[in-house]
Protein backbone atom coordinates (compact mmCIF):
# COMPACT_ATOMS: atom_id res chain seq x y z
CA UNK A 1 0.00 0.00 0.00
CA UNK A 2 1.11 3.51 -0.68
CA UNK A 3 2.93 5.48 1.98
CA UNK A 4 1.40 8.41 3.84
CA UNK A 5 2.55 11.95 3.37
CA UNK A 6 4.22 13.21 6.54
CA UNK A 7 2.21 16.43 6.49
CA UNK A 8 -1.39 17.34 5.71
CA UNK A 9 -0.90 19.42 2.56
CA UNK A 10 -1.90 16.87 -0.02
CA UNK A 11 -4.76 15.64 2.20
CA UNK A 12 -6.19 19.14 2.39
CA UNK A 13 -5.58 19.76 -1.31
CA UNK A 14 -8.08 16.97 -1.83
CA UNK A 15 -10.78 19.02 -0.13
CA UNK A 16 -13.43 19.52 -2.75
CA UNK A 17 -11.50 17.29 -5.13
CA UNK A 18 -11.54 13.58 -5.56
CA UNK A 19 -9.78 12.32 -2.46
CA UNK A 20 -10.79 8.89 -1.22
CA UNK A 21 -14.05 9.04 0.71
CA UNK A 22 -14.71 7.63 4.17
CA UNK A 23 -16.87 4.47 4.41
CA UNK A 24 -19.89 6.65 5.23
CA UNK A 25 -19.42 8.54 1.98
CA UNK A 26 -18.12 11.74 3.55
CA UNK A 27 -14.92 13.48 2.49
CA UNK A 28 -12.56 13.06 5.46
CA UNK A 29 -10.92 16.40 4.74
CA UNK A 30 -14.19 18.26 5.29
CA UNK A 31 -15.71 16.31 8.19
CA UNK A 32 -14.29 18.80 10.69
CA UNK A 33 -15.28 22.38 10.09
CA UNK A 34 -12.77 24.56 8.27
CA UNK A 35 -12.13 27.04 11.11
CA UNK A 36 -11.39 24.09 13.41
CA UNK A 37 -9.10 22.47 10.84
CA UNK A 38 -7.29 25.79 10.41
CA UNK A 39 -6.74 26.01 14.16
CA UNK A 40 -5.43 22.45 14.22
CA UNK A 41 -2.91 22.78 11.41
CA UNK A 42 -1.70 26.12 12.78
CA UNK A 43 -1.01 24.87 16.30
CA UNK A 44 2.37 23.81 17.57
CA UNK A 45 1.19 20.40 18.77
CA UNK A 46 0.11 19.53 15.26
CA UNK A 47 3.37 20.59 13.65
CA UNK A 48 5.54 18.99 16.31
CA UNK A 49 3.67 15.85 17.36
CA UNK A 50 1.46 14.95 14.40
CA UNK A 51 4.04 15.28 11.64
CA UNK A 52 5.21 11.98 10.19
CA UNK A 53 2.92 10.02 12.47
CA UNK A 54 1.54 6.69 11.22
CA UNK A 55 -1.11 4.32 12.61
CA UNK A 56 1.27 2.83 15.19
CA UNK A 57 2.67 6.22 16.26
CA UNK A 58 -0.90 7.25 17.04
CA UNK A 59 -0.78 4.83 19.98
CA UNK A 60 2.45 6.33 21.31
CA UNK A 61 1.11 9.85 20.96
CA UNK A 62 -2.15 9.06 22.73
CA UNK A 63 -0.36 7.39 25.63
CA UNK A 64 2.16 10.21 26.02
CA UNK A 65 0.12 13.27 25.10
CA UNK A 66 -3.61 12.71 25.54
CA UNK A 67 -4.79 13.25 29.10
CA UNK A 68 -8.27 14.58 28.38
CA UNK A 69 -10.90 14.53 25.66
CA UNK A 70 -12.28 17.68 24.10
CA UNK A 71 -12.42 19.87 21.04
CA UNK A 72 -11.01 23.32 21.49
CA UNK A 73 -10.48 24.64 24.98
CA UNK A 74 -9.70 27.79 26.94
CA UNK A 75 -10.38 31.34 25.87
CA UNK A 76 -7.96 30.98 22.98
CA UNK A 77 -9.91 27.93 21.72
CA UNK A 78 -6.76 25.88 21.54
CA UNK A 79 -7.32 22.56 19.76
CA UNK A 80 -6.80 19.65 22.15
CA UNK A 81 -4.22 16.92 21.43
CA UNK A 82 -7.25 14.60 21.28
CA UNK A 83 -8.78 16.65 18.46
CA UNK A 84 -5.45 17.00 16.62
CA UNK A 85 -4.92 13.24 16.67
CA UNK A 86 -8.52 12.68 15.54
CA UNK A 87 -7.75 14.91 12.57
CA UNK A 88 -4.58 12.90 11.94
CA UNK A 89 -6.72 9.76 11.87
CA UNK A 90 -8.92 11.42 9.24
CA UNK A 91 -5.77 11.82 7.16
CA UNK A 92 -4.43 8.31 7.83
CA UNK A 93 -7.82 6.62 7.28
CA UNK A 94 -7.00 3.48 9.29
CA UNK A 95 -8.72 0.23 8.33
CA UNK A 96 -11.26 -1.60 10.49
CA UNK A 97 -8.71 -4.14 11.74
CA UNK A 98 -6.48 -1.32 12.98
CA UNK A 99 -9.49 0.30 14.65
CA UNK A 100 -10.21 -3.01 16.38
CA UNK A 101 -6.69 -2.92 17.83
CA UNK A 102 -7.28 0.64 19.09
CA UNK A 103 -10.66 -0.28 20.58
CA UNK A 104 -9.99 -3.68 22.07
CA UNK A 105 -6.40 -4.69 22.72
CA UNK A 106 -5.25 -1.09 23.08
CA UNK A 107 -8.52 0.24 24.44
CA UNK A 108 -8.45 -2.09 27.44
CA UNK A 109 -5.10 -0.69 28.44
CA UNK A 110 -5.37 2.90 27.32
CA UNK A 111 -8.80 4.44 27.77
CA UNK A 112 -8.07 7.56 25.74
CA UNK A 113 -7.07 5.38 22.79
CA UNK A 114 -10.50 3.74 22.91
CA UNK A 115 -12.18 7.15 23.24
CA UNK A 116 -10.25 8.48 20.24
CA UNK A 117 -11.09 5.47 18.08
CA UNK A 118 -14.79 5.77 19.03
CA UNK A 119 -14.81 9.43 18.03
CA UNK A 120 -13.10 8.66 14.72
CA UNK A 121 -15.47 5.79 13.96
CA UNK A 122 -18.49 8.02 14.64
CA UNK A 123 -17.14 10.52 12.10
CA UNK A 124 -16.32 8.09 9.30
CA UNK A 125 -18.34 4.86 9.52
CA UNK A 126 -21.84 4.01 8.40
CA UNK A 127 -24.52 4.14 11.07
CA UNK A 128 -24.91 0.38 11.46
CA UNK A 129 -21.16 0.02 11.95
CA UNK A 130 -21.06 2.91 14.39
CA UNK A 131 -23.64 1.11 16.54
CA UNK A 132 -21.81 -2.18 16.24
CA UNK A 133 -18.39 -0.73 17.02
CA UNK A 134 -19.45 1.58 19.84
CA UNK A 135 -22.26 -0.11 21.76
CA UNK A 136 -20.01 -2.77 23.37
CA UNK A 137 -18.33 0.06 25.29
CA UNK A 138 -21.49 1.37 26.95
CA UNK A 139 -20.60 -0.68 30.06
CA UNK A 140 -17.10 0.90 30.18
CA UNK A 141 -17.31 3.13 33.24
CA UNK A 142 -13.74 4.41 33.32
CA UNK A 143 -13.33 8.08 34.05
CA UNK A 144 -12.31 10.55 31.37
CA UNK A 145 -11.25 14.13 31.85
CA UNK A 146 -12.87 16.59 29.50
CA UNK A 147 -11.75 20.13 28.71
CA UNK A 148 -14.10 22.72 27.32
CA UNK A 149 -13.90 26.43 26.87
CA UNK A 150 -15.12 26.89 30.43
CA UNK A 151 -12.82 24.44 32.17
CA UNK A 152 -12.17 20.82 33.02
CA UNK A 153 -14.94 18.40 33.94
CA UNK A 154 -15.15 14.71 34.63
CA UNK A 155 -17.04 12.27 32.45
CA UNK A 156 -17.05 8.53 31.76
CA UNK A 157 -16.41 6.34 28.76
CA UNK A 158 -20.03 5.15 28.69
CA UNK A 159 -21.24 8.76 28.81
CA UNK A 160 -18.87 9.73 25.99
CA UNK A 161 -19.97 6.79 23.84
CA UNK A 162 -23.58 7.64 24.59
CA UNK A 163 -22.92 11.23 23.53
CA UNK A 164 -21.44 9.98 20.28
CA UNK A 165 -24.53 7.86 19.63
CA UNK A 166 -27.11 10.47 20.56
CA UNK A 167 -25.72 14.01 20.30
CA UNK A 168 -25.11 15.93 17.11
CA UNK A 169 -22.08 17.87 18.24
CA UNK A 170 -19.13 16.40 20.14
CA UNK A 171 -15.58 17.73 20.53
CA UNK A 172 -16.00 20.80 18.32
CA UNK A 173 -17.30 18.58 15.52
CA UNK A 174 -20.77 18.35 14.04
CA UNK A 175 -21.58 14.67 13.68
CA UNK A 176 -23.54 13.53 10.67
CA UNK A 177 -27.15 12.59 11.34
CA UNK A 178 -27.44 8.88 12.02
CA UNK A 179 -30.76 7.07 11.77
CA UNK A 180 -32.02 5.95 15.16
CA UNK A 181 -31.22 2.40 16.13
CA UNK A 182 -34.85 1.20 15.98
CA UNK A 183 -35.16 2.41 12.40
CA UNK A 184 -32.17 0.28 11.48
CA UNK A 185 -33.79 -2.54 13.42
CA UNK A 186 -37.02 -2.10 11.47
CA UNK A 187 -35.02 -2.19 8.26
CA UNK A 188 -33.37 -5.33 9.64
CA UNK A 189 -29.95 -3.77 9.22
CA UNK A 190 -29.38 -4.19 12.93
CA UNK A 191 -30.64 -6.88 15.25
CA UNK A 192 -32.41 -5.70 18.40
CA UNK A 193 -30.18 -5.46 21.42
CA UNK A 194 -30.69 -7.85 24.31
CA UNK A 195 -30.41 -5.96 27.53
CA UNK A 196 -26.98 -6.44 29.02
CA UNK A 197 -27.37 -4.16 31.97
CA UNK A 198 -31.02 -5.04 32.39
CA UNK A 199 -32.99 -3.60 35.25
CA UNK A 200 -30.26 -1.30 36.49
CA UNK A 201 -30.28 0.57 33.22
CA UNK A 202 -34.07 0.79 33.20
CA UNK A 203 -33.94 2.31 36.66
CA UNK A 204 -31.30 4.81 35.64
CA UNK A 205 -33.23 5.74 32.53
CA UNK A 206 -36.26 6.44 34.70
CA UNK A 207 -34.25 8.94 36.68
CA UNK A 208 -32.94 11.15 33.95
CA UNK A 209 -35.43 10.88 31.17
CA UNK A 210 -34.82 14.36 29.86
CA UNK A 211 -31.11 13.66 29.27
CA UNK A 212 -31.12 10.22 27.78
CA UNK A 213 -33.24 9.16 24.90
CA UNK A 214 -34.74 5.97 26.33
CA UNK A 215 -34.83 4.31 22.95
CA UNK A 216 -31.23 4.99 22.10
CA UNK A 217 -30.08 4.27 25.62
CA UNK A 218 -28.29 1.22 26.76
CA UNK A 219 -29.87 -2.00 25.94
CA UNK A 220 -27.67 -4.78 24.79
CA UNK A 221 -25.82 -4.69 21.53
CA UNK A 222 -27.02 -6.94 18.81
CA UNK A 223 -23.60 -7.83 17.54
CA UNK A 224 -23.86 -11.45 16.50
CA UNK A 225 -20.57 -12.32 18.09
CA UNK A 226 -21.60 -10.74 21.36
CA UNK A 227 -25.09 -12.23 21.50
CA UNK A 228 -23.61 -15.71 21.49
CA UNK A 229 -22.11 -15.07 24.87
CA UNK A 230 -23.44 -16.41 28.12
CA UNK A 231 -25.48 -13.89 30.08
CA UNK A 232 -23.24 -14.55 33.07
CA UNK A 233 -20.30 -13.23 31.10
CA UNK A 234 -22.06 -10.05 30.40
CA UNK A 235 -22.94 -9.51 34.01
CA UNK A 236 -19.28 -9.78 34.78
CA UNK A 237 -18.44 -7.37 32.00
CA UNK A 238 -20.61 -4.86 33.69
CA UNK A 239 -18.26 -4.77 36.62
CA UNK A 240 -15.01 -5.03 34.69
CA UNK A 241 -15.22 -3.07 31.49
CA UNK A 242 -11.70 -4.09 30.56
CA UNK A 243 -12.98 -7.52 29.78
CA UNK A 244 -15.93 -6.43 27.72
CA UNK A 245 -13.89 -6.21 24.57
CA UNK A 246 -11.45 -9.05 24.93
CA UNK B 1 61.02 29.53 -17.20
CA UNK B 2 64.19 27.57 -16.80
CA UNK B 3 65.30 29.88 -14.03
CA UNK B 4 62.19 29.04 -12.06
CA UNK B 5 63.10 25.42 -11.96
CA UNK B 6 64.71 24.51 -8.72
CA UNK B 7 67.50 22.12 -7.96
CA UNK B 8 65.15 19.22 -8.47
CA UNK B 9 64.24 19.61 -12.09
CA UNK B 10 61.67 16.90 -12.05
CA UNK B 11 59.55 18.66 -9.43
CA UNK B 12 58.50 21.41 -11.76
CA UNK B 13 57.42 19.08 -14.51
CA UNK B 14 55.48 17.03 -11.96
CA UNK B 15 53.66 20.16 -10.91
CA UNK B 16 53.01 21.09 -14.51
CA UNK B 17 51.54 17.73 -15.11
CA UNK B 18 49.29 17.89 -12.05
CA UNK B 19 48.09 21.36 -12.85
CA UNK B 20 47.15 20.29 -16.31
CA UNK B 21 45.33 17.30 -14.96
CA UNK B 22 43.43 19.43 -12.40
CA UNK B 23 42.51 21.92 -15.07
CA UNK B 24 41.03 19.20 -17.21
CA UNK B 25 39.13 17.74 -14.34
CA UNK B 26 37.82 21.10 -13.19
CA UNK B 27 36.74 21.93 -16.69
CA UNK B 28 34.94 18.65 -16.92
CA UNK B 29 33.27 19.18 -13.54
CA UNK B 30 32.28 22.74 -14.40
CA UNK B 31 30.72 21.48 -17.60
CA UNK B 32 28.72 18.89 -15.71
CA UNK B 33 27.68 21.41 -13.10
CA UNK B 34 26.55 23.87 -15.74
CA UNK B 35 24.55 21.20 -17.47
CA UNK B 36 22.98 20.20 -14.19
CA UNK B 37 22.19 23.78 -13.30
CA UNK B 38 20.66 24.35 -16.70
CA UNK B 39 18.55 21.27 -16.21
CA UNK B 40 17.59 22.35 -12.70
CA UNK B 41 16.71 25.85 -13.86
CA UNK B 42 14.58 24.37 -16.57
CA UNK B 43 12.80 22.12 -14.08
CA UNK B 44 12.45 25.03 -11.67
CA UNK B 45 10.97 27.16 -14.45
CA UNK B 46 8.60 24.42 -15.51
CA UNK B 47 7.51 23.88 -11.92
CA UNK B 48 6.86 27.58 -11.61
CA UNK B 49 4.78 27.60 -14.76
CA UNK B 50 2.76 24.73 -13.34
CA UNK B 51 2.31 26.67 -10.10
CA UNK B 52 4.32 24.15 -8.08
CA UNK B 53 7.35 24.41 -5.86
CA UNK B 54 10.58 22.96 -7.15
CA UNK B 55 12.66 20.46 -5.19
CA UNK B 56 15.82 18.68 -6.22
CA UNK B 57 15.02 15.38 -7.86
CA UNK B 58 15.23 12.35 -5.61
CA UNK B 59 18.37 10.25 -5.98
CA UNK B 60 16.80 7.05 -4.67
CA UNK B 61 19.01 7.04 -1.56
CA UNK B 62 16.47 8.95 0.52
CA UNK B 63 14.96 7.40 3.60
CA UNK B 64 11.34 7.59 4.67
CA UNK B 65 10.32 10.27 7.11
CA UNK B 66 9.45 9.24 10.65
CA UNK B 67 7.56 10.82 13.47
CA UNK B 68 9.67 12.56 16.09
CA UNK B 69 10.73 10.25 18.87
CA UNK B 70 10.00 13.00 21.38
CA UNK B 71 9.03 16.61 21.44
CA UNK B 72 11.20 18.78 19.25
CA UNK B 73 14.15 19.82 21.39
CA UNK B 74 14.07 23.54 21.89
CA UNK B 75 16.03 23.39 25.13
CA UNK B 76 19.27 24.36 23.41
CA UNK B 77 17.66 27.70 22.69
CA UNK B 78 16.01 28.20 26.01
CA UNK B 79 17.09 31.26 27.93
CA UNK B 80 18.61 32.98 24.94
CA UNK B 81 17.42 36.42 24.05
CA UNK B 82 16.50 36.34 20.40
CA UNK B 83 16.30 39.67 18.67
CA UNK B 84 15.47 39.42 15.01
CA UNK B 85 14.84 42.12 12.45
CA UNK B 86 11.14 42.87 12.29
CA UNK B 87 10.97 41.86 8.64
CA UNK B 88 12.59 38.48 9.14
CA UNK B 89 9.52 36.38 8.48
CA UNK B 90 11.28 33.16 7.52
CA UNK B 91 14.72 31.65 7.64
CA UNK B 92 17.79 33.81 7.55
CA UNK B 93 20.93 32.48 5.98
CA UNK B 94 23.73 31.61 8.34
CA UNK B 95 23.99 31.17 12.05
CA UNK B 96 22.31 33.91 14.00
CA UNK B 97 20.27 34.62 17.06
CA UNK B 98 17.33 32.23 17.27
CA UNK B 99 16.71 28.67 16.15
CA UNK B 100 19.46 27.39 13.89
CA UNK B 101 19.23 24.50 11.42
CA UNK B 102 22.72 23.18 10.81
CA UNK B 103 21.65 21.03 7.86
CA UNK B 104 20.35 23.99 5.90
CA UNK B 105 22.42 26.74 7.54
CA UNK B 106 19.33 28.78 8.31
CA UNK B 107 18.20 30.61 11.44
CA UNK B 108 14.58 31.03 12.54
CA UNK B 109 13.18 33.51 14.97
CA UNK B 110 10.91 31.22 16.97
CA UNK B 111 10.16 27.56 17.59
CA UNK B 112 7.03 27.64 15.44
CA UNK B 113 9.00 28.78 12.40
CA UNK B 114 11.68 26.30 13.26
CA UNK B 115 9.34 23.31 13.42
CA UNK B 116 7.71 24.49 10.20
CA UNK B 117 11.13 24.42 8.61
CA UNK B 118 11.94 20.98 10.04
CA UNK B 119 8.72 19.77 8.40
CA UNK B 120 9.38 21.52 5.09
CA UNK B 121 10.26 19.65 1.94
CA UNK B 122 13.31 21.88 1.59
CA UNK B 123 14.68 20.60 4.90
CA UNK B 124 13.61 17.00 4.35
CA UNK B 125 15.46 16.92 1.03
CA UNK B 126 18.49 18.46 2.72
CA UNK B 127 18.62 15.58 5.19
CA UNK B 128 17.83 12.99 2.53
CA UNK B 129 14.25 12.16 3.35
CA UNK B 130 11.30 11.73 1.06
CA UNK B 131 8.59 13.22 3.26
CA UNK B 132 6.73 9.92 2.99
CA UNK B 133 5.82 7.84 6.00
CA UNK B 134 5.57 4.07 6.11
CA UNK B 135 2.03 2.83 6.58
CA UNK B 136 1.57 0.66 9.66
CA UNK B 137 -0.40 -2.60 9.59
CA UNK B 138 -2.76 -3.88 12.28
CA UNK B 139 0.08 -6.16 13.42
CA UNK B 140 2.40 -3.16 13.74
CA UNK B 141 -0.24 -1.42 15.81
CA UNK B 142 -0.72 -4.49 18.00
CA UNK B 143 3.03 -4.75 18.46
CA UNK B 144 3.30 -1.08 19.42
CA UNK B 145 0.53 -1.36 22.00
CA UNK B 146 2.26 -4.38 23.53
CA UNK B 147 5.62 -2.61 23.53
CA UNK B 148 4.26 0.49 25.28
CA UNK B 149 2.31 -1.60 27.76
CA UNK B 150 5.35 -3.67 28.67
CA UNK B 151 7.48 -0.57 29.01
CA UNK B 152 4.95 0.98 31.38
CA UNK B 153 4.66 -2.23 33.38
CA UNK B 154 8.44 -2.40 33.64
CA UNK B 155 8.57 1.21 34.82
CA UNK B 156 5.90 0.46 37.39
CA UNK B 157 7.92 -2.51 38.62
CA UNK B 158 11.00 -0.33 38.84
CA UNK B 159 9.00 2.19 40.82
CA UNK B 160 7.84 -0.47 43.25
CA UNK B 161 11.38 -1.74 43.50
CA UNK B 162 12.79 1.68 44.19
CA UNK B 163 10.01 2.21 46.69
CA UNK B 164 11.02 -1.03 48.39
CA UNK B 165 14.63 0.05 48.27
CA UNK B 166 13.75 3.41 49.71
CA UNK B 167 11.87 1.78 52.57
CA UNK B 168 14.81 -0.50 53.24
CA UNK B 169 17.24 2.41 53.26
CA UNK B 170 14.96 4.32 55.60
CA UNK B 171 14.70 1.34 57.93
CA UNK B 172 18.48 1.07 58.02
CA UNK B 173 18.77 4.75 58.75
CA UNK B 174 16.25 4.52 61.53
CA UNK B 175 18.03 1.51 63.01
CA UNK B 176 21.29 3.39 62.92
CA UNK B 177 19.77 6.45 64.53
CA UNK B 178 18.17 4.32 67.20
CA UNK B 179 21.51 2.66 67.87
CA UNK B 180 23.22 6.07 68.05
CA UNK B 181 20.66 7.30 70.54
CA UNK B 182 21.11 4.13 72.57
CA UNK B 183 24.88 4.60 72.56
CA UNK B 184 24.46 8.22 73.61
CA UNK B 185 22.16 7.19 76.41
CA UNK B 186 24.64 4.56 77.51
CA UNK B 187 27.47 7.08 77.35
CA UNK B 188 25.52 9.53 79.50
CA UNK B 189 24.71 6.82 82.00
CA UNK B 190 28.32 5.72 82.06
CA UNK B 191 29.51 9.29 82.58
CA UNK B 192 27.09 9.74 85.42
CA UNK B 193 28.20 6.48 86.95
CA UNK B 194 31.84 7.52 86.68
CA UNK B 195 31.09 10.92 88.19
CA UNK B 196 29.30 9.27 91.04
CA UNK B 197 32.17 6.88 91.59
CA UNK B 198 34.63 9.75 91.50
CA UNK B 199 32.55 11.63 94.08
CA UNK B 200 32.43 8.62 96.29
CA UNK B 201 36.14 8.17 95.95
CA UNK B 202 36.77 11.81 96.93
CA UNK B 203 34.65 11.30 100.00
CA UNK B 204 36.47 8.15 100.85
CA UNK B 205 39.81 9.83 100.24
CA UNK B 206 38.73 12.74 102.37
CA UNK B 207 37.56 10.37 105.06
CA UNK B 208 40.58 8.21 105.01
CA UNK B 209 43.42 10.56 104.26
CA UNK B 210 42.52 14.16 104.97
CA UNK B 211 40.27 13.83 107.94
CA UNK B 212 42.19 13.58 111.12
CA UNK B 213 40.62 11.12 113.48
CA UNK B 214 38.56 12.80 116.23
CA UNK B 215 39.02 16.32 114.91
CA UNK B 216 35.45 16.89 113.87
CA UNK B 217 33.79 14.55 116.29
CA UNK B 218 32.24 17.29 118.33
CA UNK B 219 30.74 18.99 115.28
CA UNK B 220 29.42 15.68 114.07
CA UNK B 221 27.83 15.01 117.39
CA UNK B 222 26.18 18.43 117.45
CA UNK B 223 24.92 18.00 113.93
CA UNK B 224 23.48 14.69 114.84
CA UNK B 225 21.63 16.28 117.70
CA UNK B 226 20.28 19.03 115.43
CA UNK B 227 22.41 21.76 116.87
CA UNK B 228 24.95 23.70 115.04
CA UNK B 229 26.62 27.04 114.92
CA UNK B 230 26.59 28.22 118.46
CA UNK B 231 29.35 30.49 117.46
CA UNK B 232 32.96 30.20 117.95
CA UNK B 233 32.83 32.00 121.25
CA UNK B 234 31.16 29.03 122.95
CA UNK B 235 33.68 26.67 121.65
ZN1 LIG C 1 16.87 22.54 7.70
Amino acid sequence: MANHRADEKRFLDDRGNSGPLAPNGLNPATIMEKPVVDRIIDCYFWKDQCFGVNEADIVSRVVDQVHFIGGTYGDSQKPSPFLCLAFKLLQLAPSDDILREYLDFGGEKFKYLRALACFYIRMTRQAKDVYRFLEPFLPDSRKLKQKRRTGTTLTYMDQFVDDLLTKDRVCATTLYKMPKREILEDLEVLEPRVSALGDIEDLLDGEDVQEVDPDAAREDDSDVEMSNREPADEREDERSPERASS
Amino acid sequence: MASKKGAYETTASDTDFRKKYDREEYAQRAKEREAKEREENKARYEAKLAGKKYYKPLTGDETLTQARASRLDVSQNVGKVTLMPAGAATGKRGRGAGFYCADCDLTFKDNLQWVEHENSMQHLRAIGQTGEVKRATADDVHERILQIWERLEEEKKQDVKTLGERLEVRKEEEDREREERRQKRLAVAERKRLEKEAELKVKQEYGEDVRVEGEHDEDDMMAMMGMKGFGSSKK
